[in-house]
C-alpha cells in the first residue's frame, strides 16, 4: 500500500487469465460479443478462439493501481490503447512507474504484456491522487 | 462505407441505472478483485466511504450499456464484423456507492475517416443520484474498410 508516492516508484501485478474469464467478464459486463465466448466464432473470424475482452484486462490494470494505492478512490484517470488481443491462459504483467509527482496528482506510466514480452496494452497512463 | 462525419454530436436517449452491491461483488469477481472495498460489507461500513464502493472499471457497466444502442443504430450503420475496440480512456470523479443511482448520457465527439479505417469517438459521461459526476468514459472504436 503507498501511503505517500513519490516519483520513481515502481510496482508490478499479474493475472493469470483462466479458461473461463471471458465468459464471467461477459456475464458481468453485458458484453457477449461471440468473439468473447464462441471459440469457434473466435476461429471462423481468425483470432484463434475467444479472445479476453480489453475491459476486462484493462480491469486488471485498474486492480494493480487501486491495490498499490490501497484506497480504490484515488484512481483518478486511466488510458490506454489495445494493441493486441489478450488470448485465454495469457498470464499478463503490469508493471508501473511513478513518472511525476504535482500538484497533489501523481502520473503513473504502466506497461502491460505478456508472458512472452509482447505489450497487450500500449500508451497506459494512470493518475492517481498522491 | 465511411462512417458520416455528420454523425459528430449525435446523442443517444439518457440511460438510468441502480447500483447494487450483488452487482458489484459479480463484477469484481470477474475481474478478479477481491479489494475488500468491493466484497466485504463489515469491512467497507468501517471504510471512509461507510458502505460497499464500485472498483472504478465498474462504470463500463453502467456507461457501457450505452455503447449498445450505439453499435445497432440503424443510421449510424456501423460494420459490426469490422469494428475493433481501439482505445480507452477514463477519467474518474466521485466514488460510486451501493444504491447509487447512475444516470449515463452517450455523444459521438468524433469521427475521422482514413483510408483503410475509420475512427469512432464516443464519451459516455455519468452522473450520480446528487448530479455529481462520477465518471467520464471515452470509448474509441476502430472500424476497418
Amino acid at each position: 500500500m503507498a501511503d505517500k508516492i513519490t516519483k520513481g516508484t515502481t510496482f508490478q501485478a499479474q493475472e493469470v487469465v483462466d479458461k473461463y474469464r471471458a465468459i464471467y467478464y461477459a456475464g458481468a459486463s453485458g458484453d457477449f460479443n461471440p468473439i468473447h465466448i464462441d471459440p469457434e466464432f473466435g476461429k471462423m473470424v481468425g483470432l484463434g478462439g475467444v479472445i479476453l475482452h480489453g475491459l476486462c484486462a484493462l480491469g486488471f490494470v485498474a486492480k494493480s493501481v487501486t491495490d498499490w494505492t490501497g484506497d480504490p478512490g484515488r484512481l483518478k484517470k486511466l488510458r490506454c490503447r489495445f494493441a493486441t488481443p489478450v488470448h485465454i491462459e495469457d498470464t499478463i504483467t503490469v508493471a508501473g512507474e511513478v513518472l511525476e509527482v504535482s500538484g497533489g496528482r501523481a502520473v503513473l506510466n504502466l506497461k502491460v504484456t505478456r508472458q512472452n514480452g509482447e505489450e497487450v496494452e500500449k500508451n497506459v497512463m494512470a493518475e492517481v491522487e498522491a | 462505407m465511411a462512417i458520416d462525419t455528420k454523425f459528430i454530436g449525435k446523442t443517444w436517449p439518457d440511460l438510468s441505472y441502480d447500483v447494487c452491491k450483488e452487482k458489484i461483488r459479480e463484477y469484481a469477481k470477474a475481474i478478479k478483485n477481491q479489494d475488500p472495498h468491493f466484497v466485504d460489507e463489515a469491512f467497507a461500513k468501517k471504510s471512509k466511504y461507510g458502505c460497499i464502493i464500485a472498483p472504478p472499471t465498474f462504470c463500463v457497466v453502467f456507461g457501457g450499456a450505452l455503447i449498445e444502442p450505439i453499435f445497432f443504430d440503424n443510421e449510424l450503420n456501423l460494420n459490426l464484423m469490422m469494428l475493433v475496440h481501439g482505445e480507452q480512456e477514463f477519467e474518474f470523479f466521485e466514488v460510486v456507492k451501493d444504491r447509487d443511482t447512475i444516470t449515463s448520457t452517450a455523444k459521438i465527439t468524433d469521427v475521422v475517416n482514413k483510408e483503410k479505417l475509420d475512427v469512432l469517438t464516443v464519451e459516455v459521461l455519468s452522473r450520480n443520484q446528487h448530479g455529481r459526476n462520477v465518471c467520464k468514459g471515452i470509448y474509441t472504436f476502430v472500424v476497418r474498410k
